[in-house]
């Protein structure tokens, strides 16, 4: 079969799109973006507790009492699980991202339903964007709509349209003919018919489309997070990457409370809107009678409640604001409130450096944003100009797709840590395997397993090629495709229950301190030479801030002060970085400006 | 010109080159022939035409394309070829908007399953057509108020369909197509989906109307009982074409071929025939000079039989008269021999006396065992 170089296309059309229609995509990423601050702000405006109050009421208003006091017992949750404003941004999300899902998806259902050429377009490019794995439309998300939100929205909404098109068209198909035919016969026209007859009729099943709309849109949240857009979902991937449990579970939490808050009200609001919905709950009423827990206020008493809440969030707002920000202006006041981007990997050493260098430059006058990715849309975003550096970057292996693909587009400002080693281990309980020679006559104890990472990763691609032949394991090691945290969970059961247990791992990594692990020898030094870990800038980055580019070339670490600092890190929560980091220069005095000279900066 | 809903030569004909398929039917191509070719030809050449005040039943077993005609008359389906005119305009050349607004305004639709609006209340459906046309909501709940009184659910009015009956949900139904004052109704088999009785209480109540409202109606059915009930004149669907047009008496007595006349077997004869369709008007002259109750035309079978029974001559027609000082004139008469064979089902009798028994003296010899 000849090879069909359809990706070859696909990559072409995408870079088209980037080049020449670049001011579609910017005009759809502000109106995104206004939307979605609109809605935060709006929504992140209130105290927590206020905002969980208005949320109750609605729900007491479209359920009653028992749903009310279960939504304020949620929401108050999400606050003392001090998750409220990534819930908040989350929740956002969702909402824009339905809003427009809607916009968009139900013409397209009722267009679909009436005529069967739409119809049947439609639907395969539905089943695509449904099926597509989300994180092969991420990319090109990224390169439309540049990193956070805009495409985190997309992202999203792409996903999530498909039941909001399909269950529209199945609504207003549902429709008994002979009522069509009836609204027809008496000289309805076709407009009419639509919103007379065919939508009342179709509500209940359009609202299900809605509610689902909503509930994929929440699914796709956490992997939204890997784009930045921050929110629950990037709470999540932070915990994963760090195989933090505990912090895993309770962003879940979060994003499942918000669920089940969405996926009632929606569900009740569907009953309230539908004149049939209506009909058959008053009817069930009249038949059982209400119970307390199903009280619900009148409609206008709940507009009442919901406006005087929201007033009183309002004064609060007015009058509690003005308490943080100006930062404050020392005699190393450089940056003059100049913003800078750092973007990280949620790596150990990066997010030490990272946290480290927001510390160092609002030290100096600098407005800093620091946000998370996965590495493939951390290198798009730093090669498209939106984030303006990153510390962790290692090459020439680890990394070394990434430089293939964007380096020309990166400026590398030098390695701060070197060199890094990669290796496979074990645990130090496995006896009488100290080298990679070890293994082969091993393999039987290891069930002929390497439990690998991701197969994008450059160590996962040395292993496969270079050290499975130089140590003749080709035959009796398989290495397992996974994920680092499906590696490191497995390493911790494995550790756990002392059962033998091979890994590829690199150096600095946690696990060492946490795990007895033994690095395996590569006498035939097949991993090559260690990476180094480069601090990578856009260009244009250090013409427009020659002094922190100076800093960032100059910046270097040694194995003691990063594990400290490290180390510093892992006893604070998360979100509280700023404080270890904080402390650790507190111990190590005159550090900062050695890293950051003032007079260095002044001569110039 | 006395009719108001004319059709001519309307065919319809679903599939592809539907054109080209009624040339086809012209040159004498039969249907199964079409059907091989993926074409249906639901209607062919239709022609009829419906007096002001008239009732006229289209009457046809399903498939017979009874429906797709209803549906031509006002447009919901366009004809492939033919024209339908109302009032003297083609509705065929009108544009889908007047379309609409003679839908509104002039013909309304009572449908077999109801098609009432489930989200609306029974007065908001009455109301519906009125809506359509925009007329103001306190004078559209008036009119179908009025409406609903007139097809006797008063009192219901804020009542939701599903709490109604099947009979009420049809009143409903045709207070809805009353509502809008519309000229002409189209029923589709409006009344079977409905229970016997409830069915012939329908029918009733539509006839008791019809002699205040005096609408144009064309009513669809497939229950020839029905179509003779109600239907001033009947057409007779098969295959897509009328196979036959005339008044209830005409098709029973008068059966154009063998498949109206298969039809017509089962039904209730005594309820359509009457003393003048079943007279022999070959008379003397003094059968009604006798002083014995006698008849008139429009005596009903069934009267007649009775009459039958209690006099022992045939029972006299006679015309005429009827307290308007009128002339008293005798037009034919009744044997009871010819009451029977009506019954029997052989219209065809006038004449065939009955053939005299060859042994009459044997009943009594040879013993004929009878257990009834």
């Amino acid at each position: 079969m000849p090879r069909i170089h359809l990706g070859d296309r696909v990559d072409d059309g995408v870079s088209w799109l980037v080049d020449h229609m670049s001011w579609l995509f910017d005009a759809i990423k502000t109106v995104v973006e206004g939307m979605y601050d609109g809605v935060d702000a709006v929504l992140g405006a209130p105290s927590p507790l206020l905002m969980a109050g208005i949320l109750a009421v609605l729900a007491w208003w479209l359920r009653g009492l028992a749903a009310g006091v279960l939504t304020f017992a949620g929401f108050a949750l999400i606050d003392s699980l001090a998750l409220w404003d990534r819930s908040m941004s989350t929740l956002s999300l969702v909402l824009v991202a339905t809003v427009i899902a809607l916009v968009i998806g139900v013409p397209v259902g009722i267009w679909a339903a009436r005529s069967k050429t739409v119809s049947s377009v439609v639907r395969p490019v539905l089943d695509l964007l449904q099926t597509m794995p989300s994180m092969v439309l991420l990319i090109p998300a990224i390169l439309f709509f540049g990193l956070g939100v805009p495409a985190g929205v997309i992202a999203t909404l792409i996903f999530a349209i498909a039941p909001g098109v399909r269950m529209t068209e199945l609504g207003i198909r549902q429709v008994d003919a002979e009522l069509v035919e009836a609204a027809e016969a008496f000289g309805t026209s076709p407009r009419n018919t639509l919103l007379r007859v065919q939508l009342p009729l179709a509500l209940p099943t359009i609202m299900a489309g809605v509610n689902q709309v909503i509930m994929l849109g929440l699914s796709m949240v956490v992997i939204a997070g890997m784009v930045g857009t921050g929110g629950l979902g990037g709470a999540v991937n932070e915990s994963i990457g760090q195989l933090d449990i505990g912090l895993g579970f309770e962003s879940g939490l979060g994003i499942v409370i918000l669920a089940i808050y969405l996926d009632r009200v929606t569900g009740a609001l569907g009953t309230q809107l539908s004149p049939l919905g209506r009909r058959a709950a008053a009817r069930a009423r009249a038949a059982g009678g209400t119970k307390a827990w199903e009280h619900r206020p009148r409609p206008a008493v709940a507009v009442v409640g919901v406006v005087v809440l929201a007033l009183v969030a309002g004064g609060m707002g007015i009058f509690g604001s003005s308490s943080s920000g100006s930062v404050q202006a020392s005699d190393g006041d450089i940056g003059h409130g100049k913003k800078i981007g750092i973007g990280y990997i949620p790596w150990d050493e990066g997010i030490a450096t990272t946290f480290l260098w927001k510390e160092i430059l609002q030290e100096r006058g600098f407005e800093v944003t620091t946000s998370q990715y996965t590495a493939g849309p951390l290198y798009t975003g730093l090669a498209a100009g939106q984030i303006d550096f990153q510390t962790d970057s290692w090459l020439p292996t680890t990394h070394a797709e990434y430089w293939k693909k964007y380096g020309k587009q990166l400026d590398d400002l030098g390695s701060w840590y070197g060199p890094t080693s990669l290796e496979l281990a074990v645990p130090a309980y496995v006896k009488d395997v100290e080298s990679l020679a070890d293994l082969k006559e091993h393999a039987s104890e290891f069930d002929g397993r390497i439990v690998g990472i991701e197969p994008s990763a450059g160590e996962m691609g040395l292993l496969k090629s270079k050290i499975l032949k130089a140590y003749g394991l080709d035959g009796t090691f398989k290495v397992v495709d996974g994920s680092t945290p499906a590696m490191l969970a497995e390493l911790k059961r494995a550790y756990a229950k002392k059962e033998p247990i091979v890994v590829p791992l690199w150096s600095p990594h946690w696990a060492y301190n946490n795990f007895d692990l033994r690095k395996l020898k590569d006498p035939k030094g097949a991993w090559g030479k260690g990476d180094d870990v480069h601090v990578l800038a856009r260009k244009g980055f250090t013409e427009d801030n020659p002094v922190v580019g100076k800093w960032l070339k100059n910046f270097s670490m040694t194995e003691k002060q990063l594990t400290s600092l490290e180390a510093e890190i892992q006893k604070v929560d998360k979100g509280q970085e700023r404080d270890a980091i904080r402390a650790w220069l507190k111990k190590n005095p005159g550090q900062l400006d050695k890293w950051a000279p003032v007079g260095d900066a002044k001569t110039e | 010109m006395s009719s108001r809903l004319q059709a001519e030569h309307l065919y319809k004909v679903f599939g592809r080159r539907p054109d080209d398929a009624v040339e086809r039917i012209r040159k004498g191509a039969d249907r199964e022939e079409l059907r091989e070719d993926g074409v249906t030809a639901a209607v062919i050449d239709a022609s009829f035409s419906v007096a002001p005040g008239e009732i006229f039943v289209v009457m046809g077993l399903s498939g017979s394309g009874k429906s797709t005609l209803l549906r031509m008359l006002n447009g919901l389906l366009e004809p492939t070829s033919g024209r339908v005119s109302f009032d003297g305009r083609d509705l065929t050349a009108l544009d889908d908007r007047e379309l609409r607004e003679v839908r509104a305004r002039k013909i309304s639709m009572v449908f077999q399953h109801f098609a009432l609006f489930p989200h609306r209340s029974v007065r908001e459906n009455a109301a519906y057509g009125l809506e359509v046309q925009g007329v103001p909501r306190a004078e559209r709940e008036r009119r179908a108020d009025e409406a609903l009184a007139l097809c006797g659910l008063a009192g219901w009015e804020s009542s939701w369909p599903d709490e109604l009956s099947g009979g009420m949900q049809q009143r409903v139904g045709l207070a809805r197509a009353l509502a809008t004052d519309a000229d002409l109704l189209l029923m589709d088999e409006s009344f079977s989906a409905l229970d016997p009785l409830i069915r012939r209480d329908m029918q009733d109540q539509l006839l008791e109307l019809q002699k205040t409202l005096k609408k144009t109606i064309v009513f669809i059915t497939h229950d020839l009982n029905e179509a003779m009930r109600l239907g001033d004149r009947i057409a007779v669907m098969r295959d897509g074409r009328i196979v036959q047009t005339g008044t209830a008496e005409d098709i029973l007595l008068r059966p154009a071929d063998d498949y109206v006349a298969s039809f017509t077997k089962d039904v209730d004869r005594s309820r359509v025939l009457t003393a003048e369709s079943v007279m022999d008007t070959e008379v003397r002259g003094d059968e009604a000079d006798c002083g014995c109750e006698t008849a008139d035309p429009a005596t009903p079978f069934t009267q007649l039989c009775a009459l039958s029974a209690r006099l022992s001559h045939p029972v006299a027609v006679v015309a005429g008269g009827e307290g308007e000082g009128g002339e008293r004139r005798l037009v034919g008469v009744v044997p009871r021999q010819r009451l029977v064979g009506f019954l029997g089902g052989r219209p065809g009798t006038e004449g065939g006396e009955p053939v005299p028994c060859d042994r009459p003296g044997d009943a009594r010899g040879e013993k004929v065992i009878s257990r009834a």
